[in-house]
């Protein structure tokens, strides 16, 4: 039987605050083998003109699955069968720069839901907020369900 | 227009995956565990596209300074499995202001040593 995945459209995730920590910046960067010195090194990235260590630009997946919305709670949330979960699409706007020691509040929320040839599709929108109030990222991500089989 | 250094990546590895799926905190296990892949129906555990996209970031800020970096999109087509090579290409095909900002506009490649796209994914970056 198909469900209504529509309902899951305005669904709030519960809002969660990080703190991006140096340590799993490095972390992060080296499971990647991005040997940037941005990333591994205080004095690197402030020779380079940063406050602090940067993050990394696919880091924003750190915060959700470390901060709240991980693979668990997302297929809870959205009711989705965890062995048929793929990733479409990812987007990232940046519009501040955050570094290490910086405090985010996170809030995540579905967009759209979509069923067609046999899959769902969700549009999920994560905006991150800093200290100061100032929107410095926004996260797209299209997150897909293989249903088929169901006729 | 303008072509950018590739870069090219080692092959990846189980450990890598299960390095990655401690670091970013993705732990479904389809990435780590190859009997829950080969139940998911994928002959074996995949990589993260996350990890992918990762390699592609780590392309687009060695090719622009991190902090002149505004936008970054993926969409995945293919599954990456351990043991795969794989290289990030990337072009400028355009320029445009923003706000009063002239930023550069561009797209990147991630193929296997088949020559499998992986992602494909576009950019903008700030000029300096």
């Amino acid at each position: 039987m198909l469900k209504d995945i529509s309902k899951k459209e305005g669904y709030q995730f519960p809002p969660y605050t990080f703190v991006v920590e140096r340590g799993k910046i490095k972390e992060f960067a080296l499971a990647i083998g991005d040997m940037n010195p941005i990333y591994h090194s205080k004095e690197a990235a402030q020779a380079e003109g940063y406050r602090d260590v940067p993050m990394p630009l696919t880091f924003p997946t750190v915060l959700d699955m470390w901060g709240g919305n991980d693979f668990e709670a997302i297929i809870k949330s959205l009711d989705l069968n965890p062995l048929k979960v793929l990733h479409g699409e990812q987007e990232y706007q940046y519009y501040g720069e955050i570094c290490a020691g910086d405090e985010l509040y996170v809030q995540a929320k579905v967009i759209s839901t979509e069923h067609k040839r046999g899959m769902n599709f969700f549009l999920l929108e994560t905006t991150y907020t800093n200290a100061e109030g100032e929107t410095v990222l926004i996260a797209r991500s299209n997150v897909i369900e293989r249903v088929g089989g169901e006729q | 227009m303008s072509e950018l250094t590739p870069i090219v990546k080692e092959p990846i590895t189980h450990t890598q995956l299960v390095r990655y799926a401690g670091a970013s905190g993705d732990f479904n296990p389809i990435h780590t565990v190859v009997p829950i892949g080969e139940q998911a129906g994928l002959g074996g555990v995949i990589a993260h596209g996350m990890l992918v996209m990762g390699f592609a970031g780590e392309a687009l800020s060695t090719w622009f300074p991190r902090r002149n970096i505004r936008n970054f999109q993926v969409r995945f087509s293919a599954m990456t499995r351990p043991g795969e090579s794989l290289t990030v290409t990337g072009e400028i095909t355009g320029e445009r202001e923003v706000d009063g900002e002239a930023r550069v506009s561009g797209k990147l490649i991630v193929k296997n040593e088949q020559g499998e796209t992986k992602l494909k994914g576009t950019f903008e970056a700030a000029k300096s």
